[in-house]
């Protein structure tokens, strides 16, 4: 088997006495869709601060490509091929939908301060190709319609899709998607499915992914790992998680609610 | 030998005492609303020039009224006293002009240093207006009865000083009982832990808030009028220096941190009085140098509460 | 009613008024531009005094080249000392950045009175003139405006800029998005600080006395002003904050000392009754459809 792309070592982080993710290892092959479920509270989302660089782990080791990464700046991070969105959406509401993505787009391909000052054809063309890279994935994503409109503005399925063009625009090799489906209405979430496989394809992508809508996961995941209380219980092919007699436990056990989310 | 080492710590008290008041001034609206009132400095010099004339101080030649006084001048204490109510009423008026409008709208905090700073320059020009631009030296029987200097175990030292801290540590006392044993400090500190729940417990956060301004404002007006009967009243901008050195104590100690504040304050009353008289010109930088020294050092060490940034 | 001496005075506080947007518009409230002022000032006015080689003669004129010199030495060390100063200062956020740029300008406020060798209270004076008559600073301060309100625009549409607007509306969503968030607003601090140190330097030659009082807190204060009456969402905002705000006084001299009273409750005022400033976004979209419209 190859290198893993992305792998995870022991990973911890501890809040005041709470161990939030507790020696979690897994890895992420290159090409594979990576799925993280667990019931609310498990740590999924710690664990995918810790590894996007957001919040600096209490031990364990994160690394890219087989070099250790850990407790590297988000933006290093970023350059050197991850990208994330959040949960709760960080978009810069601000500045209009195609801006959002040329911020993104600053690095491809580069163009100094100074060729930006002066408006040398260097620079005019670096511009023309952000431009064209950015209408690309506008179109691919759906958004192009919406391309002057500020971002804030924007209906919650259009500024999920634009939190993943503007992930996508930083070229990344493996993008980290934190809950791309919570209130998406089911329509949305059905086509999320189709477009997270597309996008695979297209961008030649591996994904990580963390969902409360379990369905979507074990329909679209080629692995997925479970974590509950901060521990990984489970590791495997969707199949093999859905017989795993300590997933059903950790689901049906955790209140009335998991009923409807158990895979 | 003994006599300088005592006057010189005694300085360094004293003026420590004062920075302690206008940062703990700070401390108080800060901890309620999350910003920092930049009128506090104004506040500082209407307290010693509201004591002045309440003691019965004339009006100088360049002044809007030359010569004018109050018919018969209060005694030292209680027109201190007066002036410091004076300048938390003034205080008051401040939140109501500068902060209550955007705090009503829920604009940018940035806004409110602006109209604070704005309400700033409006009193201190209006002081300009009405005092003049001179100093003025309180009468030489502001504080009658009391000897200028005190003999304390063979050394003498300048009993206004004393007086000063004495003042100061009492103020500093007061604040602080009233914050930890009385209803109201209670509700003040229950709004600046976290104003929704105490809204949901009963407590009129908004009166809290102008609570704030007062006590903040007459605390700043005290700490400028024991300035103006120790040193003199020298001009109506003399507060903006105290109110700056008092910013510079706020974040030595800790934004939000009473204890912070008061041991900020006497730190950087005693690090000025270690300065050499002969690079004395130098003084006014040696807090600013000490707080950019921490930043260098600790840039997260002494600073208080800090927004955690959530994803 | 406006003469030339005002004009030069309303460009340079327009240009001041840019110094502070430039940090602002990545989200960083810096109130350095005092200080830096100061330093391109001091720097001027030391260089046309002592150093013989500028070609100041004993008439106190000087030679335009000379000037020109000024201004990129004046904007280069007021520039190094950003790079220095800002690599501490800018770990800070909000309110801490604000106060402890507040401290650089007390400490160089204090350094400038207190140096052997910047003339104490009274300053550096008898600065050597490249212009015989106010007339005269017209043209280079507009140059400098103009050059820099064209830069500002540039800004707009090249990476730095979008870097600091991202910075400005999400700090942590943009260092995810792999902008080194340090060194841009590095970067706007520095060119922020350029600009005022290069100010300072004309502004030296214009006032033809430099002292501490001109980098002091009250400029901080009056800087601020014109970016948060004039509106921080676009450079022009500023830049008409300056012009404005710098204005006011002179031509409100008619109603004596009360002047200082009217500026101060139109600070006071400003952001109560137009929040956004007077340059708003919705502004220049009303302005571009005209524009538009127009062409058509």
């Amino acid at each position: 088997m190859s290198k893993p792309l992305l792998e995870v070592r022991e990973l911890s982080r501890r809040f005041g006495g709470l161990l939030a993710v507790d020696r979690v290892s897994f890895a992420v092959q290159p090409g594979e869709i990576f799925g993280l479920i667990g019931p609310n509270g498990a740590g999924k989302t710690t664990l995918f601060n810790l590894i996007s660089g957001t919040t600096a782990p209490s031990g364990g080791a994160v690394l890219w490509q087989g070099t250790p990464i850990t407790g590297q700046a988000p933006d290093r991070l970023n350059r050197l091929g991850l990208a994330r969105t959040f949960q709760n959406l960080r978009l810069f509401e601000g500045l209009s939908v195609l801006e959002n993505l040329l911020v993104a787009l600053q690095r491809h391909p580069r163009s100094s301060a100074l060729d930006g000052l002066l408006g040398t054809a260097r620079h005019r063309r670096a511009e023309r190709q952000r431009l064209d890279t950015a209408w690309q994935l506008l179109q691919e994503l759906g958004l192009a319609a919406l391309a002057e409109r500020r971002a804030g503005t924007l209906a919650y399925g259009d500024r999920r899709r634009l939190e993943m063009a503007r992930a996508l625009a930083t070229r990344p090799q493996l993008l980290l998607l934190d809950e791309p489906a919570a209130g998406l209405n089911p329509a949305e979430k059905d086509q999320l499915g189709e477009l997270i496989s597309a996008l695979r394809q297209r961008h030649q992508l591996s994904v990580l992914i963390i969902e409360h809508h379990v369905p979507l996961l074990m329909r679209l995941c080629d692995r997925l790992a479970v974590l509950d209380f901060g521990v990984r219980i489970a590791l495997g092919s969707p199949e093999q998680v859905r017989r795993d007699p300590k997933v059903i436990e950790a689901y049906l056990g955790s209140g009335s609610n998991a009923g409807g989310r158990a895979p | 030998m003994i006599d300088v080492l005592l006057q010189t710590l005694l300085n360094a008290a004293a003026s420590g005492g004062v920075y302690a008041l206008v940062a703990l001034g700070y401390t108080l609206v800060f901890s309620v609303l999350g910003v920092i009132n930049f009128a506090q400095g104004a506040l500082f010099s209407i307290g010693g020039y509201l004591t002045y004339l309440l003691m019965g101080g004339r009006i100088g030649v360049n002044g809007a009224l030359p010569g004018w006084g109050l018919p018969a001048g209060l005694p030292f204490w209680l027109a201190l006293l007066l002036a410091a109510a004076g300048s938390g009423l003034v205080g008051l008026l401040v939140e109501r002009v500068a902060f209550a409008p955007l705090r009503r709208r829920g604009a940018e905090p940035l806004l409110a240093l602006i109209t604070s700073l704005g309400a700033g320059v409006v009193l201190v020009n209006l002081l300009q207006l009405l005092m003049g631009a001179e100093g003025y030296a309180f009468p030489e029987a502001a504080l009658a009865g009391l000897p200028n200097a005190l003999v304390i175990g063979g050394a003498r030292i300048r009993s206004v000083q004393v007086l000063l801290l004495a003042v100061c540590a009492f103020a500093v006392l007061v604040l602080t009982l009233w914050l930890e044993r009385s209803k109201g400090g209670r509700a003040l500190r229950a709004v600046a832990e976290d104003a929704t729940t105490a809204q949901l417990l009963g407590i009129n956060s908004e009166a809290m808030v102008r609570l704030a301004f007062v006590v903040s404002g007459a605390l700043a007006g005290l700490g400028g009028g024991l300035v103006g009967v120790s040193v003199s009243l020298a001009g109506p901008y003399m507060g903006i220096s105290y109110g700056l050195k008092g910013l510079a104590v706020l974040v030595l100690g800790g934004l939000g941190s009473v204890s912070g504040a008061i041991a900020g304050g006497l730190l950087m009353g005693l690090a000025e009085a270690l300065v050499p008289s002969d690079a004395s010109g130098w003084r006014d930088a040696v807090a600013f140098a000490i707080l950019f020294a921490v930043l260098l050092l600790r840039p997260s060490g002494l600073l208080g509460r800090r927004p955690v940034d959530r994803v | 009613m406006i003469d030339n001496g005002l004009l030069v005075q309303m460009l340079i506080g327009a240009l001041l008024g840019l110094s502070v947007y430039l940090p602002l518009a990545a989200g960083q409230l810096s109130l350095a531009t005092p200080a830096f002022y100061a330093v391109g000032g001091t720097l001027a006015a030391l260089l046309s005094t002592r150093w013989s080689a500028l070609g100041a003669t004993a008439a106190g004129t000087l030679p335009l080249g000379s000037l020109v010199l000024e201004l990129l030495l004046g904007g280069l060390l007021a520039g190094l000392l950003a790079l220095l100063v800002g690599r501490l200062v800018l770990r800070l956020q909000g309110i801490y950045l604000a106060i402890a740029t507040i401290a650089l300008v007390e400490i160089l406020r204090v350094a400038i009175l207190n140096l052997p060798f910047t003339g104490g209270a009274v300053g550096i004076f008898g600065i050597p003139q490249p212009f015989a008559t106010a007339a005269g600073y017209v043209l280079p301060a507009l140059a400098l405006l103009a050059l820099a309100g064209w830069w500002c625009q540039r800004l707009e549409g090249m990476p730095l800029g979008r870097a600091m607007a991202a910075i400005r509306d999400d700090e942590l969503a943009a260092r995810c998005m792999g902008i080194d968030t340090t060194n841009v607003k590095l970067s706007a601090f520095v060119l922020s600080a350029v600009l005022a140190g290069s100010t300072g330097a004309l502004a030296a030659h214009f006032l033809n006395t430099w002292n501490a009082r001109q980098g002091s807190f009250d400029v901080s204060i009056t800087t601020l002003a014109f970016v948060v009456l004039g509106g921080s969402r676009s450079w022009l905002g500023p830049v008409v904050g300056g012009l404005l705000l710098t204005a006011l006084p002179e031509l409100l001299r008619p109603v004596g000392d009360v002047r200082l009273v009217l500026f101060g409750l139109v600070i006071l005022l400003g952001p109560v009754l137009a929040p956004q400033g007077l340059i708003t976004p919705a502004l220049l979209a009303r302005l571009g459809r005209w524009g538009e419209e127009k062409e058509r």
